[in-house]
């Protein structure tokens, strides 16, 4: 599918920036991750900051992660495929730049006014209204760009990773203003129990529309293209593109099954995030059957282990999330860290995951040399890989202990003294992730901006 | 498989399956929302409303949940959330996590004086909290928020003020009228079968230990760590935290003890532990105060019955 004779005269700018604008932010998002956790152990450590006060850092975090470091770590992924595939180049390479710098103004107008207490005050759709709009800008000259590009193709026929790029920079686009109201720029919301529902009908969509797919689609070029094989089924592609896409839109009330929103509503959601099994295993199916027998190969290139591994934390993920949708589950793991340590696994484990093994896959083939080192980025490997699966452990007991002792009857606050010492260890688990932010970033900056790459 | 995936199959496929299940799952729960109040539903003053405003800017919805489930036993619980409690907000403010207390019906459980000083320092009212200090909102803003915390629970949370606040006159009429007849004031409040129960836990050293240590987690930000009312809460609150130092030769039983802890006095900051601590826990601590800052215990008096097999 790479054809030589176009990667040579490409240019990869917008890819570029897109790698730069990942790694950096990826520090700065980490970085509050770490300060929300250390505040939950060390409550006086904002003392009377108010940027600093864990309701405020929290949002920023959350939105950097998706914004900041992840959606762009994908993107720039894209913006390296995109014209291999299609045997094309980029309908506008000036266009992708401008779309980079407006990206980075929204992601800096987000972190201040959400700082400032500038917030709409709805979990993964605080943005205040003129930042909303950003953000719909920079969507909407995303899909330009490439659905340009895809107009201008040399190749005739789309490969998979097209389509998921495609659908997902068209849907949330959609999905971003639907979810934020944003018919209603004073408060971005409804009212009453229909804000909450399509609340968690976007919320869940930034997953099942914008990470998942992107992250889906940079799995389906990175591994056939590392080991050199063709994907294993076209038919599985096709069933697991629709299926997620009818699927995943349909779960996000599994947020409101202690609610009280239609008992018909919550059943569909129940009944979907089971049907999710579909969508993932038929992807994991098609993913894993490709690399079989090749798994030397992929361990090789650092890029495909890091995606590799994201495969295999999507596995975990989502039939935890299944699980998770059962009401008797939800008991327990409800309102508590539980959750946290799921969103942890899907976002970070997940969706980072595959945006670091882009980065890592195409940083080299865009220079035309090795990384500047390869033991960094190993060791960065590591760090989120201990990371993540340590907040899993983690969070999951926090969430087991929070959750068992309140339906014993224990008060919210007879709990925390329990659960102090998991805080201070995921504190600490936050801070090996956010030193390999750094080394990430030092070791992106080096590769793509120095003369002199590492001899190989 | 002969489906042929062209740009405007993509494209156009896509959005079609969003648009129909954005009808299905979003426009038509919408479309059919029942908006009808609930019984304890009424319309926040334009006060309240700014301080939902401070709430929404702080961040305060990520560590408290305003969604009571049937399956909750925490404060609140008496009431479980109705949809017809939620159409005035906008945004509404379920919460996705309990990092702290769910607030649907915080108010009231509280009078105001309780809450500036939490706010100021969350660990001067309840020292585990984890909650950040807040006193950077300035005293205006605390008291806009705490305005809105006081009406979280609409009607039942304006039941429980007006008795916070005739409580409070009363409290107030009681402590200024001197300490002997504040505390002969708190004590003829207790019903008289609690008075003269027999306090049956021993004052063992673990006893006191665990009595203690009960102490620390939950009073010491109020009564201090000497038990003078001193503590970091007290130049918030008033009347200020009891003084159990000048308790000593004025009758207070175990029982009396144990009924003030349980129940609380409502109209001042001191609250009811009754959701919190289990009966053992409130003699433990009660034994603590008696021993250490009354100095004066009547704990395993006879008569005391058959003694329980554990005990000493």
């Amino acid at each position: 599918m790479d054809s030589s004779a176009t990667s040579a005269t490409l240019t990869n700018r917008t890819a570029r920036a897109f790698c730069l604008t990942s790694a950096g932010w990826m520090v700065m998002a980490t970085l509050m991750g770490l300060a929300g956790a250390t505040e939950l152990i060390a409550p006086d450590l904002s003392h009377n900051i108010g940027w600093l006060v864990f309701g405020r850092v929290r949002p920023i975090h959350v939105n950097l992660v998706l914004f900041g470091f992840v959606t762009p770590g994908l993107l720039a992924s894209a913006f390296y495929f995109l014209p291999r595939l299609l045997q094309t180049e980029i309908y506008s390479e000036r266009l992708g730049l401008i779309t980079v710098w407006l990206w980075n103004i929204t992601l800096l107008a987000a972190v201040i006014s959400l700082a400032s207490g500038f917030s709409q005050g709805r979990e993964y759709a605080e943005l205040i209204w003129p930042v909303d709009l950003l953000v719909v800008a920079c969507f909407g000259l995303v899909c330009y760009n490439l659905f340009m590009t895809v107009k201008r193709r040399r190749e005739p026929l789309l490969y998979v990773s097209v389509w998921y790029v495609c659908a997902a920079v068209i849907l949330t686009s959609v999905t971003y203003c639907i979810g934020n109201v944003i018919w209603q720029p004073n408060s971005g919301a409804l009212v009453g129990i229909p804000d909450a529902i399509i609340l968690w009908f976007y919320g869940h969509n930034i997953f099942g529309l914008l990470l998942t797919p992107l992250a889906i689609a940079v799995a389906y070029y990175v591994i056939p293209t590392a080991i050199r094989s063709p994907l294993y089924s076209h038919t599985l592609s096709l069933i697991g593109f629709w299926s997620l896409l009818v699927v995943y839109t349909h779960i996000g009330t599994h947020h409101l099954l202690q609610v009280p929103v239609p008992t018909w509503l919550k059943v569909i959601a129940i009944v979907d995030s089971i049907a999710m099994v579909i969508p993932v295993m038929v992807f994991l199916i098609n993913i894993w059957y490709t690399a079989k027998g090749k798994l030397g190969e992929i361990h090789a290139d650092i890029g495909a282990k890091f995606v590799f591994t994201g495969t295999i934390m999507y596995f975990f993920v989502s039939i935890q999330g299944s699980i998770m949708a059962l009401p008797q589950v939800q008991r327990v793991t409800h309102f508590n860290n539980w959750v946290v340590g799921h969103a942890h696994i899907g976002v970070l484990g997940f969706a980072a995951m595959i945006a670091l093994g882009g980065l890592y896959f195409i940083i080299p083939r865009i220079t035309g040399r090795p990384l500047y080192s390869r033991f960094l980025a190993d060791l960065q490997y590591w760090l989120v890989l201990i990371g993540v699966v340590g907040f899993t452990v983690v969070l999951t007991t926090v969430g087991l202990i929070q959750g068992n002792a309140w339906l014993n009857g224990e008060t919210v606050y007879r709990v925390l003294p329990e659960i102090h010492l998991y805080y201070v260890l995921r504190a600490s688990l936050g801070f090996l992730i956010f030193s390999s932010a750094i080394i990430g970033f030092y070791n992106i900056i080096r590769s793509l901006l120095s003369q002199s790459g590492a001899k190989a | 498989m002969t489906l042929k995936m062209t740009p405007k199959a993509v494209i156009i496929g896509s959005l079609a399956i969003l648009a129909t299940i954005t009808f299905l799952m979003v426009y038509w729960p919408y479309a059919t929302r029942d908006e009808t109040p609930s019984n304890i539903f009424r319309f926040r003053s334009p006060e309240e409303a700014a301080g939902r405003d401070i709430y929404i800017a702080n961040g305060c919805v990520y560590c408290h949940s305003q969604s009571i489930r049937t399956i909750d036993w925490g404060h609140g619980a008496e009431r479980i959330a109705q949809a017809g409690d939620y159409v005035g907000d906008r945004p509404i403010l379920l919460g996705s996590e309990r990092t702290g207390v769910d607030l649907s019906q915080e108010g009231g459980e509280h009078p105001d004086d309780w809450h500036i000083a939490h706010f100021v320092n969350p660990r001067y009212t309840r020292p585990n909290s984890i909650m950040p200090l807040f006193a950077f909102l300035g005293e205006k803003n605390l008291h806009t928020l705490t305005r809105y915390v006081q009406g979280l629970g609409f009607k039942e949370a304006d039941h429980r003020m007006q008795r916070q606040l005739y409580w409070k006159q009363e409290a107030i009429k009681a402590y200024e009228s001197g300490p002997v007849a504040n505390v002969k004031w708190l004590a003829d409040h207790v019903p008289a079968g609690w008075r003269q129960v027999p306090n049956p836990y021993p004052t063992t050293e673990a006893g006191l230990a665990r009595g203690h240590m009960i102490y620390q987690q939950f009073c010491l930000g109020c009564h201090g760590p000497i038990g003078d009312g001193m503590g970091p809460a007290q130049p918030y609150l008033y009347p200020p935290p009891l003084n159990f130092t000048i308790l000593h030769g004025r009758e207070i039983s175990g029982g009396i003890l144990y009924y003030q802890i349980m129940n609380g006095i409502t109209g001042t900051a001191m609250p009811y532990f009754k959701r919190e601590l289990e009966s053992q826990k409130i003699w433990e601590v009660g034994n603590y105060v008696a021993v250490y800052f009354i100095n004066q215990s009547d704990a395993n008096q006879e008569p005391r019955g058959i003694d329980s097999s554990w005990e000493p």
